[in-house]
């Protein structure tokens, strides 16, 4: 039930000569090829002789085929029925495509900043619609100063990283580019160089998921500043709570900023009995402040908060382990526990 | 010489008891979310890795007649004929995987019918008579472990976007062995599930670490795997995007273990690796290995085993010492069909992407 069904059979295109009283050969509203009496049915993508997936059914008036996958906007079908006796009879179908306008666009992209560490490990890209897969790679760019192309910036997976809505896009650097023991580093240098500009860039050829192109190219401009070694120090953090009896944001003033999608589940608040406060996580443009909206007014007492040590600052360095552990220095702090817990008191206003 | 058993052994360590894969088995409809990497464990059992839904199920294919030594595969333009069946065009699809079931030669893919979020995952057969079938998903002998997508700590835990790629999968003595890549945090993700599967036991995930040059330490995802037996010990290869091919034991993939690779080889520069599969010619092992940039490595096993790792730093190459295949151009996928033959997905440049069968080089 479809929003092309009026248009299924509007849409039939007789091949040879059907104009002449034959065997009927339609699509019914449901998708399904019926011809008008008994002998063999079949239905090709125009072009192919491969048959399509389906079942052929006899009923009282005749043959029905139905295809195992719903008709595709777009595509041209060929039906072929052979009746008993006579000539075979052809028919082509397409469903009409669907508007091709685009409209998707590359709505944010974090981090925000446009001052990012040398040894950047990720970009998010998120989308205003679901995207096609299969063309990551192709249509992001990493450009110089003089606006020409990093050789092989990104990690290229076969699966691209992408959230189940298909609307968010983990744009990860190659750990080789990044990463100063790593080979590729040493010969294609880093992709990204303290002190220069770059740009990324996402093509607008890169169609979403209805095969629509974006409506524009996007761009995001950022210089690069000195790499980034240091974990993240929950200790370094600034709690501000708010008061009790009311709903006002508990905001922490972190000591760097972190991984913006890590950043809203990776932190809990939890009451004085360590149970989990129900609310909404907001995390600024620099995403260096973290705000908790909770669902309840705040009962005064002890809290905490419960934070996860795979939590990450823009260079892959965790609460608990530094991206890349240099095995001749000693490592300043390595934490084993799955979360640390930060205290702090919600007073009477 | 141990080395001389690695592939014999590999293939008796692999597919020794068929009886065993359908154990723990029901009959139903698998709920595959999506579909990803393929492989087989004995009895004709395929293992399906399913990213979006998080679980790797194990499925009855009953696909074990037929004798693989005479099975040759070669379809032209698969990707279009797939494409035809499934009644789309070969832009509006993906083809994820390609596994060959030992038991029968028959090649299965795993497709996106669709490039969005809402694509049909579908599961396809070719036969050595060229012929595609859909492998039927309904009332058919299955079980699934589901992938633990680790809890939100806390956070409002409303739209979690974390997801978990697979990367690649492997059956061997009794676990299926998943490589995994979470799309938020950064670390290698391995995961050793016992098989038949059991809901509360899906294996502990353990990070794989491997040095390189002796001063760092890294903890890259493993882009593709695969395991070879040398005497009673289980080695995994395990092929990274860089510092490409490092090996650890089998033996040492425990829960919540921190296991060090020894890095066998470096293959060099601006080199994905794809897949890859060990073979026996001549008496000796070799691993088959395609990749982004260099045509398909043929890898010696020389001394594997005892190769203490690539400490120094190298200009280029170094460790196990390989040959470019330079006739073999495009290869996306492989698997080995029988004892002298591959199957593989090769693109010849701006064409259809062909099903071929190759002489192990």
């Amino acid at each position: 039930m479809g929003p092309h069904r009026g248009a299924l059979v509007a849409a039939l295109v007789c091949a040879l000569g059907c104009a002449s009283a034959g065997p009927s050969l339609t699509l019914d509203e449901g998708g399904r090829f019926r011809a008008g009496g008994p002998g063999s049915l079949s239905v090709f993508v125009a072009g192919s002789e491969t048959p399509l997936f389906g079942e052929l059914r006899g009923e009282s008036d005749g043959l029905v085929f139905v295809p195992r996958f719903p008709l595709r906007p777009g595509v041209e079908y060929r039906a072929v029925y052979t009746p008993p006796a006579g000539a075979p009879v052809t028919a082509s179908f397409r469903l009409p495509a669907p508007g091709s306008s685009p409209s998707t666009v590359v709505s944010r992209v974090f981090p925000s900043r446009d001052l990012l560490p040398e040894n950047l490990l990720k970009f998010y890209l998120h989308f205003s619609a679901p995207m096609a897969r299969g063309e990551a790679y192709r249509r992001t760019h990493l450009l110089d100063a003089e606006g020409k192309k990093v050789e092989l910036p990104f990690l290229e997976l076969g699966e691209e990283l992408w959230d189940r809505s298909g609307t968010r896009l983990t744009l990860l650097f190659d750990p080789g580019r990044i990463k100063r023991g790593l080979k590729p580093r040493e010969d294609s240098g880093p992709a990204l160089e303290e002190g220069k500009s770059y740009t990324l860039l996402v093509e607008s050829a890169w169609p979403d998921a209805e095969g629509r192109t974006l409506l524009r190219e996007f761009r995001k401009a950022f210089r690069v500043a000195a790499p980034d070694d240091r974990q993240p120090d929950p200790s370094a953090w600034v709690i501000r709570p708010p008061r009790a009896g009311t709903t006002g944001p508990l905001l922490v003033e972190l000591d760097e900023p972190l991984d913006e999608a890590m950043l809203h589940r990776a932190i809990a608040v939890l009451d004085g009995e360590g149970r989990p406060l129900a609310g909404r996580v907001e995390v600024d443009p620099d995403q260096v402040r973290w705000r908790f909206h909770p669902e309840r007014t705040w009962k005064p007492g002890r809290h905490a908060l419960s934070i996860d040590t795979t939590l990450e600052d823009l260079a892959g360095n965790s609460i608990g382990r530094p991206f890349e552990v240099d095995v001749v220095r000693p490592l300043e702090r390595t934490i084993t526990t799955r979360t640390v817990s930060l205290p702090f008191a919600v007073l009477q206003p | 010489m141990i080395r001389t058993t690695i592939a014999f052994a590999v293939a008796l360590a692999a597919f020794a008891s068929p009886a065993l894969a359908q154990d723990g088995m029901k009959k139903g409809d698998p709920d595959l979310k999506s579909v990803g990497p393929l492989a087989f464990a004995p009895g004709g059992v395929l293992l399906v890795g399913d990213p979006a839904g998080a679980a790797v199920f194990a499925i009855a294919t009953e696909d074990v007649s037929g004798d693989p030594e005479k099975v040759k595969l070669d379809v032209p333009a698969i990707d279009e004929k797939i494409a035809a069946a499934l009644g789309t065009s070969p832009s509006d699809m993906l083809i994820h995987d390609l596994a060959v079931n030992p038991a029968s030669g028959n090649a299965y893919l795993s497709i996106s019918r669709g490039r969005g979020p809402a694509a049909t995952p579908v599961l396809v057969r070719v036969d050595g008579a060229g012929k595609i079938s859909e492998v039927p998903l309904k009332n058919v002998s299955f079980c699934k472990a589901s992938l633990p997508n680790p809890p939100a700590a806390g956070g409002d835990g409303k739209n979690s976007a974390r997801s978990e790629a697979i990367t690649d999968l492997a059956w061997v003595e009794g676990r299926v062995i998943v490589a995994g890549l979470s799309n938020e945090e950064f670390a290698s993700n391995l995961r050793a599930i016992p098989y038949p599967f059991r809901d509360a036991d899906t294996g502990a995930a353990v990070e794989i670490f491997h040095g390189a040059h002796g001063k760092f330490e890294t903890r890259s995802p493993v882009r593709t795997f695969t395991v070879y037996t040398v005497g009673k010990q289980t080695q995994v290869l395990a092929a990274y995007t860089c510092t490409p091919l490092v090996r650890f034991s089998l033996d040492e993939l425990k829960p919540g273990a921190k296991v060090r690779g020894t890095t066998v080889a470096e293959l060099g520069n601006r080199n994905r690796p794809l897949d890859m599969i060990v073979y026996q010619q001549g008496g000796k092992d070799f691993l088959l290995l395609t990749n982004s940039s260099r045509g398909v490595m043929k890898i010696s096993t020389d001394g594997i085993d005892s190769n203490k790792g690539i400490t120094e730093r190298i200009s280029d190459k170094a460790g196990q010492t390989y040959e470019t295949i330079a006739s073999l151009e495009g290869v996306t996928e492989l698997d080995r069909l029988n004892k002298g033959n591959a199957v593989i997905l090769a693109r010849a440049k701006g064409g259809p992407l062909n099903l071929q069968t190759i002489p192990l080089p």
